[in-house]
């Protein structure tokens, strides 16, 4: 082969693989697109004016509506729904945090008698949804007198999100060199001990990715608030939204702007910690 | 063996009694619950009726419609966002630190909740002002009504909920594909393998793991869809995107027929069990190994 041959070789390799290239890169930007668009579309109506919106909804806002929030939250009275939602996320994201921590705890650093049995128990209490059990849910919450009261919000939600909470901090914490817990214990160390100055100061990221997923699902969180909290000044931002549009369903200007409400601090705290976020979302997968 | 202690007990006994009170019990509950009927609505004069409420169920066209929808939805989400997943996790294994980039921004839909979502998709299908339709034409195809057409509305609603999560298929299957050293690849050059048979034969096996899950994932997910139908059609046009979620909503809180209802809830979570116990077993072998 001359050195010609060689050459031109290498330039048709080199071809093919930039439109090869060319070709990943077309598709990966196609689908963020996809992923960007609806988002874009959401905050582009929360600007305008419903009759800016009604003549196109792509282009941007000429004179962007942000007092379109102001509106919403203030004489609209969602400010209260955000609160709400506020209340409902943070209680039920604290909860599931430390119950889970602790179990995790038991779980990974313990041996103990019908072990395999319990965790297999809350594993299977991660194929339980919300539809499934709602109706007993529903008449023990009646029982205990706790519909249409924070507590009753918050109570049953914070137990959607524990077998998850339960199932990834054992994972975790097993992950943890057992050599770090039987020293501490050797040096006497209560469990209490070994978990805040063993187990904690390594597991922080962990136990900060399931914070933040738990917050955002019960952020997020729809059926149990629509069934639980039929009061509007106790349901949170998620459930308030459907009331508006029941009320104004033209009003996409403003429906828009309350949906606004409801994503935002959801996406800054993720783009915040994504790989926090990441790493709870993909921990469970991986072990093998 | 040590001897019995009680320590690892009192660490995990909150979170059991909690799942206990708000999972356990009212699983158990609805079992009850379906052999049982009451006189008039919400009354709690119960009275034995067998498996009356199943024989009800089974000849409820309604309910089997809904069920079906389910499992469509299921085998739809596995033919879109979870190949496609993969497919994307795969175009990106190969670049440095753009490859966090794009699947931070896939994964954003995901943080959306499905009421907004739903509400957002609702204005693109929008036969008369929204985008889609108009890029269709613009492109010389016909619009269609999308959320009021029978025939594709499941369809329709199902790539809302693709929409939220191909970015989470590509994240677990692209952690995954982290674990697969690049050696197998060049051994599997070296054998002559192309592109493909790489993909076939290196990639799918050694994902085994990241697949099951996802699979179960999306199995448990698609079976108990409820807030994103909810909001975009409420289950119409005629019923043509009703699912289980929404059927027991309706019986309970609409209807007032809780025992009804709950039978319903008893078929879903049988259906979700029989359906991932595979995976469970795997998860919990795993978990005796050590």
């Amino acid at each position: 082969m001359t050195v010609k041959d060689r050459s031109r070789k290498r330039r048709s390799y080199n071809s093919s693989r930039m439109m090869k290239s060319a070709i990943i890169h077309a598709i990966l930007l196609l689908f963020v697109f996809i992923a960007l668009f609806p988002i874009y579309l959401m905050f582009n109506a929360a600007l305008k004016t419903s009759a800016e919106l009604f003549q196109s909804f792509l282009s941007l806002p000429k004179d962007p509506q942000f007092k379109n929030f102001a509106f919403i939250l203030n004489e609209q009275g969602y400010k209260g729904a955000l609160y709400n939602s506020m209340i409902l996320s943070t209680s039920s994201m604290i909860l599931t945090t430390v119950v889970s921590v602790l179990a995790g705890y038991g779980f990974a650093v313990y041996r103990f008698v019908g072990k395999q049995w319990l965790f297999l128990l809350v594993l299977t209490g991660l194929m339980v949804s919300e539809t499934s059990v709602l109706i007993p849910v529903y008449q023990l919450l009646q029982d205990l007198g706790l519909l249409n009261t924070y507590a009753g919000m918050i109570l049953p939600q914070a137990a959607l999100g524990m077998t998850f909470g339960v199932f990834l901090m054992t994972t975790f914490f097993k992950d943890i060199p057992r050599a770090l817990i039987d020293a501490a214990v050797v040096d006497g160390g209560s469990d209490m001990q070994v978990l805040r100055h063993v187990i904690m100061p390594l597991a922080r990221p962990a136990i900060m990715s399931l914070a933040l997923i738990e917050f955002m699902w019960a952020w997020n969180s729809f059926f149990f608030p629509l069934v639980i909290a039929t009061k509007q000044w106790l349901m949170p931002m998620s459930v308030r939204i459907i009331d508006f549009m029941g009320r104004f369903t033209f009003k996409y200007d403003m429906i828009a702007a309350t949906t606004v409400i409801l994503f935002t601090p959801i996406l800054i705290l993720y783009l915040i910690t994504q790989r926090s976020f990441h790493r709870g979302i993909t921990f469970g997968a991986l072990k093998d | 063996m040590a001897r019995f202690n009680i320590r690892p007990y009192i660490f995990i006994a909150p979170a059991l009694i909690y799942l206990g009170i708000w999972i356990f019990y009212p699983i158990l509950n609805a079992l009850v619950l379906s052999f049982f009927d009451s006189p008039t609505g919400r009354s709690r004069d119960y009275f034995w009726v067998g498996i009356e409420n199943y024989i009800k169920l089974l000849q409820d066209d309604l309910f089997l419609k809904s069920l079906y929808h389910n499992i469509i939805w299921v085998l739809l989400s596995i033919a879109l966002p979870v190949v496609l997943g993969l497919l994307l996790a795969v175009l990106l294994s190969g670049r440095g630190r753009t490859r966090l980039v794009y699947a931070s921004i896939f994964f954003i839909p995901h943080t959306v909740a499905a009421v907004c979502a739903a509400i957002v998709w609702r204005w693109i299908y929008d036969p008369s002002i929204g985008p889609l339709n108009w890029l269709l034409e613009t492109i010389g195809l016909a619009g269609r009504p999308w959320l009021a057409d029978e025939s594709i509305v499941l369809i329709a609603v199902n790539m809302i909920g693709s929409w939220s999560y191909y970015g989470f298929c590509v994240l677990i299957f692209m952690a995954g594909l982290q674990n697969i050293s690049p050696e197998l690849y060049d051994a599997a050059k070296i054998d002559g393998a192309g592109a493909l048979q790489q993909f076939f034969y290196v990639t799918i096996p050694l994902l085994r793991n990241a697949i099951t899950f996802v699979l179960v994932y999306t199995i448990i997910g698609s079976m108990k869809f409820f807030d994103l139908i909810f909001v975009a059609t409420n289950g119409g046009p005629n019923e043509a995107s009703t699912v289980v979620g929404l059927r027991i909503y309706w019986h309970s809180m609409r209807e007032g027929r809780f025992n009804y209802a709950a039978t319903m809830s008893t078929i879903l979570t049988v259906v979700i069990l029989v359906l991932s116990v595979a995976v469970i077993r795997q998860i919990v072998t795993e978990d005796e190994e050590d």
